[in-house]
């Protein structure tokens, strides 16, 4: 079990919703593929016609299955970038280059009870959780919030899985997110996924209820934190100066001229890509940086972060 | 002594309330009582009274203005009233100990064990530095070790006490001082009065 | 590829361990250069590097039916060698695939693995011929094997392993199987964090090393594990130097003179390897030790004449942590006469490919 990439090829693909398109994917060569835990995530290279873009998905498949990958798709409004070149090209016996699976969203295994709080899309890592949770026997909830009209959506995956609850914004079917946290027993680990809006609310909440921060586990996702005005970044030790676009981040940016660098979640959250920032100011955007280093200016995660003035030197 | 640079060793704070906690748990080891200490928690506490609930063990001295006062005659029956907790403990509840390294370590292992998380545990240690020692030999536990080197309960074994700490087993590790030189036990002290 | 094991051989009592030639030629001598020099060393794990050791994830040698047997008279003796916390269930099967794999794909003349499926609930039968097992068994149904699925394939496998679970960015120690271990107690660590279960290490944690291993750590990738080499020295080719039986070879320490020093002192090398585990999500740590006499390294002339080098230069505080003090300038006084001062290249190959007479 040693690797780093996979030839995938599409074995199925059918829309689930307007704006969601769910994914079979299995190893091109009919090989085996390599286990993954509850929580993992898929990066695929997808070769659009702009550009190359590297997205990573949650797996929905069983954990440790090895006949198949399965991942949901939402297709981001307004995108010229990967989500649009899965709704719109990509099509079954296509071939796709992806990453062994990662994870930085693993359930906590000394939990007593495991809370589970998706907004719509954000429901994906989870789908995983149930299987995982089914076999060990795990004490678990999962609130999904969503709109009306998608509540049924999931049901594919949540058929046959007691402590589920859907909510949406009606009176009678809003979740009381501040009753729910406070009736939690000690031993609690609570997992949030969804818009970035909903993650802040429920961690504040969380904060105040006053659940350890050890307990509390956020899956941040959302293409539009890569995005924004275009600037220019001069790579010092390779010497060269390269463009980054509206649509596509730093780190795409660099890897576009070929500058090798290293990265893992692409999302800001892990910390792997970060590098010296030797001269300009940074809008920083990832999770990973204590409130220290961003005030000392001299380092940047290239996957998320951006340029507040015109101009960054890196140290790459 | 209570200061070591073994990583494993533990440091204990002060006890203030946590004011982001819910319910408040104050369980204070008798014997480290001194006089007006109990006093001085009301008044550290007195932010939080309403929801405190203090267990005393092993004293009469008065509990004025610790929340709701039970008293327990020893650490048995605090590690009994966890395990037996009709009452379930809620995510936000916060516990603080004050006592010696063998209680407050009983009192920490009772309460993780039905789920509290090392953040909602406040340790605060008070009286004297003697400590729990495991062999690591015969795996008996000493209680009560004051010295430097200390006679295994189990199999008798001299043992050094290391600073080397398990919270799991809430004990310091001792391994046999005179083993490749049976006989050459160095000079004992009495280093955790 | 067929191994010539040696059953008989003991790492206790009459010690009758012995390398052949072929064992000390591939033995993983971790010293590149004549100063000591502490560091994280990490590399890939990749099959390949200057010992034969490193061309499969899990090597087995001609010590293996001993290793086990040895293995199994420690674990009679002391059933706490081998500690799992409740919550690791999911890290133990993960654990059994990851060796079952691994063995039967690069050992096929010594094991099997027939499956019916990849998923739990699927009957598996493993064949272990060395050993003379063949168990059928439902992966995922721990009641179907003899005992727990962690210690069933540790026990056949040479070396030590340690899984830590990875919560709140860190990494505890929560199951072990540690029969061969330099000194350390599995039974007093289990449930330790990264900092504590290294806190008696000397030195290392005023320059920030185990905050970069930590971090290094956390985000290490499934099907990418790393390895590094650690060494100390053990009195006698015994594989267990627990602290838990230390009254019974401590007083071995005491027996080395400069003239036994070669057939007494051995240079003990654990390779370690890090594994991310897939559904668990846990860190698998196998511990594989090597063991080789002063004499046996003597043989290639670089190796003794580098071990003198490098023992000269050991900080105090590290002779004193590696429990060396009381027989170091004996095994210092005996590899001097391999030590003719001249240059020796850098690097760990022993620079031969045959061994003189011994």
């Amino acid at each position: 079990m040693i690797g780093e990439t996979l030839t995938l090829k599409v074995a199925a693909a059918c829309a689930i919703s307007p704006s969601l398109r769910h994914l079979r994917l299995v190893a091109a060569d009919g090989s085996k593929l390599p286990p993954a835990a509850a929580g993992a995530h898929l990066q695929l290279v997808l070769n659009g016609a702009a550009r190359t873009h590297r997205n990573a998905y949650s797996l929905i498949s069983r954990p440790g299955a090895r006949d198949a990958y399965e991942i949901i798709v939402r297709r981001v409004p307004a995108s010229r970038g990967g989500s649009a070149f899965i709704h719109e090209q990509l099509k079954v016996g296509d071939v796709l280059e992806a990453g062994w699976p990662g994870n930085l969203f693993a359930p906590v295994r000394t939990a007593r009870r495991h809370l589970m709080i998706a907004g719509g899309i954000g429901i994906t890592p989870f789908l995983s959780y149930l299987a995982d949770f089914a076999f060990g026997g795990a004490d678990y909830a999962l609130h999904l919030c969503c709109r009306e009209d998608e509540q049924h959506v999931f049901d594919p995956w949540l058929a046959g899985k007691s402590s589920v609850s859907v909510h949406w914004d009606a009176d009678g079917h809003r979740l009381d997110i501040p009753a729910l946290l406070a009736a939690q027993p000690v031993g609690s680990h609570l997992y949030v996924c969804g818009p970035a809006a909903m993650n802040d609310e429920v961690l504040e909440l969380a904060a105040a209820a006053g659940w350890p921060a050890s307990h509390v586990h956020c899956e941040h996702f959302g293409s539009a934190l890569s995005g924004g005005e275009a600037f220019r970044a001069f790579l010092a030790k390779s010497g060269v100066e390269v463009s980054v676009g509206e649509d596509e981040s730093l780190l795409e940016a660099i890897e576009r001229i070929g500058v090798k660098a290293s990265c893992l979640c692409r999302g800001g959250a892990c910390g792997v890509c970060v590098t010296p920032l030797l001269d300009g100011e940074a809008d920083h955007r990832d999770h990973y940086l204590s409130a220290a280093e961003r005030e000392a200016g001299r380092l940047i995660l290239p996957c998320v972060s951006r340029a507040r003035s015109g101009r960054l030197v890196l140290d790459l | 002594m209570l200061h070591s640079d073994i990583k494993s060793r533990p440091t204990y704070t002060q006890l203030e309330p946590d004011l982001s906690g819910s319910q408040h748990l104050l369980i204070v080891e008798g014997d480290t009582v001194l006089p007006g200490r109990l006093d001085s928690l009301a008044g550290t506490f007195a932010p939080v009274e309403e929801n405190l609930h203090t267990w005393l063990v092993g004293t009469q001295a008065g509990g004025l203005g610790l929340g709701k006062v039970w008293r327990l005659p020893g650490v048995a029956d605090v590690v009994d009233a966890f395990a037996c907790a009709t009452r379930g403990y809620g995510i936000g509840d916060r516990l603080y100990v004050q006592g010696t390294e063998p209680f407050l370590w009983s009192v920490a292992k009772a309460a993780a064990i039905i789920g509290f998380s090392a953040e909602q545990i406040h340790l605060h240690h008070a009286g004297s530095l003697r400590r729990r020692v495991w062999c690591t030999h015969c795996h008996t536990v000493t209680e009560d070790v004051t010295t430097s080197i200390a006679s295994c309960a189990g199999c008798h074994r001299h043992l050094l006490v290391r600073d080397h700490f398990s919270r799991r087993l809430g004990a310091f590790m001792g391994v046999m001082v005179d083993a490749e030189a049976p006989g050459e036990v160095p000079a004992v002290e009495e280093s955790f009065a | 590829m067929s191994i010539a094991f040696k059953p008989e051989e003991t790492f206790r009592g009459d010690y009758s361990y012995r390398n052949s030639d072929a064992a000390v030629l591939r033995f993983p001598f971790p010293f590149p250069e004549d100063r000591y020099m502490y560091s994280v060393n990490i590399e890939p794990h990749v099959r390949s590097g200057p010992s034969d050791v490193f061309l499969r994830p899990f090597d087995v040698d001609e010590h293996y039916i001993a290793e086990c047997r040895d293995k199994a008279i420690t674990l009679e003796r002391d059933p706490g060698r081998c500690q799992v916390l409740p919550h690791m269930m999911m890290a133990q099967w993960d654990t059994l695939e990851l060796l079952m794999e691994n063995l039967s794909a690069d050992y096929p003349e010594q094991f099997s693995l027939i499956k019916e499926g990849d998923d739990f609930g699927s009957r598996w039968t493993w064949i272990n011929r060395p050993l003379g097992i063949e168990q059928s068994f439902i992966f995922g149904n721990a009641e179907t094997l003899p005992c727990e699925p962690f210690e069933y394939i540790t026990r056949q496998a040479q070396g030590d392993f340690a899984i830590c679970d990875q919560r709140d960015d860190n990494l505890f120690m929560d199951a072990g199987m540690v029969t061969s271990q330099a000194d350390w107690s599995l039974e007093f660590d289990v449930g330790m964090s990264f900092m504590e279960w290294h806190g008696p290490v000397p030195l290392a944690h005023q320059t920030g090393v185990f905050e970069r291993a930590l971090k290094y750590l956390l985000m290490l990738r499934l099907g990418q594990p790393v390895r590094r080499l650690n060494w100390t020295m053990s009195i006698n080719p015994r594989l267990d130097t627990s602290p838990e039986s230390y009254p019974e070879w401590g007083p071995d320490r005491a027996s080395v003179t400069p003239d036994n020093a070669g057939q007494k002192v051995h240079l003990r090398v654990e390779l370690q390897t890090l594994w991310r585990l897939p559904r668990s999500n846990a860190i698998l740590f196998p511990i594989r030790c090597y063991l080789a006499s002063l004499e046996d390294l003597a043989r290639v002339p670089k190796w003794g004449a580098r071990l003198h080098r490098v023992l000269s230069s050991l900080p105090p505080q590290l002779v004193e942590y590696k429990g060396l003090t009381r027989y170091l300038p004996a095994a210092l006084e005996w590899l001097a006469q391999h030590d003719d001062g001249r240059e020796l290249p850098v690097g760990t190959e022993p620079g031969i490919t045959t061994l003189g007479p011994r």
